[in-house]
Order: C-alpha cells, then sequence, then structure tokens
C-alpha cells in the first residue's frame, strides 16, 4: 500500500518536474526570441542638445543616420543588444564614438535618447512612442 | 486471374488516375523540369508534417482523423500568441508548439473520449466534432481575444478593440524553418548564376551538373520530417504501437487478451492532434500569413485528400502513400491551372477541374473502401458456410 502510495507520488512528481520544465522552456524562449524595436531620437533632452549629426549602428548592422530632431526606429531579436553612436561635430568630423551593451530584460520597446546617451547620461532610455 | 487483377486496380485506382491526369497536364502546362521540382519540394515540405500526423489513428482502426482540424486550431492560438508578443524566429516557432501542444492534448482527449462513443462512425464524427470546436474556436479568437484574454498588439485586433484580424502576418517566422539550413541544388549554370546573385557563403550547394537551374531545398524542414518518419516506424515496434495495431485489426480480441481499447484510441488520437499542431505551425511557417478563421478549415481536408490520392485507405496507410499522395495532389494543385489555360485559354477551368478530381477522388477512395469491404464481409460469410 505504502510503496503503491510512494509509486503514486513519484509520478506525479515526475510529471510536475516535466510542466515545470516546460514552462522554463517557454520564458526562456520568450526571453531570447523577443523582437523589440529601438527608438533612437536625436531630440533636445534636458540640457543634452540635439547632435548635429549622429550615426548609429546596432549590432555591427545597418548605419541610420541622424539630423537634430529625427527620430528612427531598428528591430532588433534577444535580450541585449550592442549600441555604436558615432557624434559628428559641426566641421563635420567624428568627435566621439561611443559603444554599449543594452540589457532589455523582459520590456517590449524602448527609446534610446542619443544626446543624452552621447553625453553619458544615465538615464538615456526614455518612455517609447506609443 | 480476373479477380486478381480487379484487387490490383481496386488497390491502386485512386494513384493510378492521378498518374494518369499528370501525365496529360504536364506536357500541357508547359512548366519546365526544374520548376516542378522546386514547388513539389516546397510543398512537400509544407504538407507532409500534417498528413503524417494522420498515419497513427488509421493503425489504430480510427480511420481517417478529420479531427486533426482541432490540432491545428491549437497551432493556431500558439502562432497568435508568439504574434502578441513578438516572439520571433525558431524561439518563436517553438513556443508556439509549446503552447499548443497542451490545447491540443485536451483538445485530443475530448476528441477520443467523443470517438469512443462512436465507434465504427469515427470518420463523420470526427468530421463533425471539428465543426463544433471551430465554432468555440471562433468564439475565443472573435470575442474573448482582446477582451477576457489580453492581446496587445493593436496590429492583430479588430478596430472594435477586440477579436482578431482574418489576416495575420507570420513575417516574424516566415520560412525560418526551411531556411534554417539554407541548401541549393543546382547545375554548372545554374550555380554560378545563383551565387552571382545570392553570394557564395549563405548556402550550401550541392551541384548537380545535368541539372538546368538551381533548386532551393528546405533540408531544416526535411530532416524534421524525416525524424518523424523514423519516429512513426520506431512507434509502430513499440508496445503501446503494437497495442493499436491489435485494436485496429479486432476491438473485441484486443480487449479479450488486456489491451485496455478506449485508453489505446484516446492515446492514438492525443499523438495525432498534438502532431497536426505542429503541423499546421510547419506549415503556416512556411507560408508566412495566417487566415484565421480560415487556416484550419482546409487542413484536415487536403491532408486526408492526399493521402487517400497516395493509394491509403481508410484502414491501411504508410508512410510511402504520404509522398506518393502530396506529390501527385499538389503537382495537380501546380499544372491544373495552366494547362486548363493551355487547352482552353481559361486557367479557371483548369482549377475548376482539379478541385472536381481532388474531392471526387475522396468520395472514390470512401466508395472503393466500402465495397471493397463488403465484398470481403461476404468472402467471410461465404468461406464459414463453406461456400466457394
Amino acid at each position: 500500500m505504502f510503496v503503491a502510495f510512494l509509486k503514486f507520488l513519484m509520478r506525479w512528481f515526475q510529471r510536475l518536474v516535466l510542466v515545470a520544465a516546460l514552462i522554463a522552456l517557454g520564458i526562456w524562449l520568450f526571453y531570447i526570441g523577443r523582437e523589440h524595436q529601438i527608438f533612437l531620437d536625436n531630440k533636445t533632452f534636458g540640457d543634452f542638445k540635439a547632435l548635429e549629426q549622429v550615426n548609429v549602428s546596432i549590432n555591427n548592422g545597418e548605419t541610420v543616420e541622424l539630423m537634430p530632431r529625427e527620430r528612427d526606429m531598428k528591430k532588433v531579436v534577444g535580450p541585449k543588444f550592442e549600441i555604436k553612436a558615432e557624434v559628428f561635430d559641426d566641421k563635420g568630423e567624428i568627435s566621439n564614438t561611443i559603444t554599449k551593451t543594452i540589457n532589455l530584460c523582459f520590456s517590449k520597446d524602448i527609446m534610446i535618447n542619443l544626446p543624452a546617451f552621447a553625453g553619458g547620461a544615465e538615464n538615456f532610455i526614455v518612455p517609447s512612442p506609443k | 486471374m480476373i479477380r486478381k487483377f480487379f484487387d490490383i486496380v481496386a488497390n491502386n485506382a485512386v494513384p493510378a488516375i492521378f498518374i494518369l491526369i499528370s501525365a496529360f497536364a504536364i506536357p500541357l502546362s508547359g512548366f519546365s523540369a526544374s520548376y516542378l521540382v522546386q514547388e513539389l519540394l516546397t510543398r512537400i515540405g509544407r504538407n507532409s508534417f500534417l498528413i503524417l500526423s494522420l498515419l497513427i489513428p488509421i493503425m489504430a482502426g480510427m480511420g481517417l482523423n478529420f479531427g486533426m482540424v482541432l490540432g491545428a486550431m491549437a497551432g493556431q492560438i500558439g502562432l497568435l500568441f508568439i504574434c502578441d508578443w513578438g516572439v520571433v524566429g525558431i524561439p518563436g516557432m517553438v513556443l508556439a508548439c509549446l503552447i499548443g501542444t497542451p490545447i491540443a492534448i485536451v483538445l485530443g482527449i475530448f476528441c477520443g473520449h467523443i470517438l469512443n462513443r462512436a465507434k465504427g462512425r469515427e470518420m463523420v464524427t470526427s468530421y463533425i466534432l471539428g465543426f463544433f470546436i471551430n465554432g468555440v474556436y471562433q468564439m475565443v479568437v472573435l470575442y474573448l481575444m482582446g477582451w477576457v484574454i489580453p492581446i496587445t498588439n493593436p496590429t492583430l485586433l479588430l478596430s472594435r478593440g477586440y477579436g482578431v484580424r482574418n489576416a495575420v502576418s507570420l513575417m516574424g517566422i516566415r520560412g525560418v524553418l526551411d531556411n534554417l539550413l539554407p541548401t541549393v541544388i543546382a547545375g554548372t549554370e545554374g550555380a554560378k548564376q545563383f551565387l552571382n546573385v545570392n553570394g557564395a557563403n549563405t548556402y550550401l550547394l550541392l551541384q548537380i551538373p545535368c541539372l538546368d537551374g538551381a533548386i532551393r531545398l528546405p533540408l531544416a524542414t526535411f530532416i524534421i520530417i524525416a525524424l518523424f518518419c523514423a519516429f512513426i516506424i520506431w512507434f509502430r515496434k513499440t508496445k503501446l504501437g503494437q497495442d493499436m495495431r491489435a485494436i485496429g485489426q479486432d476491438q473485441g480480441v484486443s480487449h479479450s487478451s488486456g489491451i485496455p481499447v478506449n485508453r489505446t484510441r484516446i492515446i492514438a488520437i492525443v499523438i495525432s492532434t498534438v502532431l497536426a499542431c505542429y503541423g499546421q505551425i510547419i506549415y503556416l511557417q512556411n507560408m508566412g500569413t495566417l487566415n484565421t478563421y480560415n487556416s484550419h478549415d482546409q487542413a484536415g481536408m487536403f491532408s486526408i485528400a492526399a493521402l487517400l490520392i497516395g493509394g491509403a485507405s481508410v484502414s491501411r496507410a504508410s508512410i510511402a502513400n504520404v509522398f506518393v499522395g502530396v506529390i501527385l495532389f499538389h503537382l495537380m494543385f501546380i499544372v491544373a491551372p495552366m494547362a486548363g489555360k493551355n487547352l482552353i485559354g481559361e486557367a479557371q477551368i483548369g482549377e475548376y477541374f482539379r478541385v472536381f478530381v481532388s474531392y471526387g477522388i475522396i468520395a472514390l477512395a470512401l466508395v472503393l473502401h466500402a465495397w471493397k469491404r463488403n465484398r470481403e464481409r461476404e468472402a467471410a460469410r461465404r468461406s464459414m458456410r463453406g461456400d466457394k
């Protein structure tokens, strides 16, 4: 009787472990496979003035050229991405290059304020447009 | 002798008719061999998994599982969720399978219980059950999604704020499995042209000098289908598989020998429904568009038609029937409109002809099966009486 009960418990335990493993797999797939919209915004943000020209590439992909008050959008898949911004001065020469890896975790879309990003501000991620 | 000839004709009548029609239609269509092979390879990859999911219920003596549309609906629900969450690529496809699996299992158990109450009339029961669950599916998708079930992606929802749109783009997972191992088979000239256009690093190139043009091969999909075929062959040899075959032969004898008939039949339907769920996901990743309210409707009918055209019957089907069926059925799909256009000047006539022949063939296969079964019963009765 006791052995039968143990077997019953063991079977349910195995089933629970299997279900938990499948749920964990689902969460992991959601984490690594989610597509995110990254809005790149070159507008004045607080003390940070809009940049004359900034070239941005995400994950070493196609470069986006943004002039003052321009906004663009790129899509990335996965929780992490690398952003590289080349800031141009008035003479049209690269004055600053910033490369950073951003972890999105479970959030969907983000907007990066490029003047704040180039200026080294902590809060360069702003709410994305609806 | 004559009887043997009739037996051979009756057993192979359906594929023979299709081979005959194709033999006339292919030259009339004017398509090149490489075009036909390319189209057929794409369609084999797209449909084979769905058709293979029908084999296990046939093995268990449950006939053609028209209830596979239940699995297709489960797969579509999985796809709707990944579209809403924005999960793309292979993870998106696997996640859709994970979401669809429990839904398919529940629907399969439900279907199995009902079919156990309608023994001997499984096909018509599962066909009608498909309509019933279609109503439930439509209620969930049309009214509950976006209202009770959270759907946040506005591109999925109808303008009223709830209910899913009729056409959903699956761009995030379109062709992800087909292009996972990009492979091209090409002749010498075709290979050169292909490499000029697509670059050398992205494709695995197999050269066959005599071939004209280049043919893309959905290798990863074919590997999955091959694994599924291996699973079916292995499954037939397991205890459960042997039980199913025994039940397919005679339920009474199986019950007397201690096989849990009802439970085994439910398992057969659950396996078929879950596999149909995966099959529909593979099918839709190839298509790239989900027709929310109609995609699943045709899944059952097309798969069953292809299997019957491959020479299978209600009680006997093999892996070979699946591939012969999918080739013949889809060959008709490809060549019939163009053959009709070249012959009569109207592509629609060819399409009407294809629809008429394809679904007429289902009726013919079912009539042949009923006729053969009656004849076998009659023969069994005669032999019991001691008559010749």
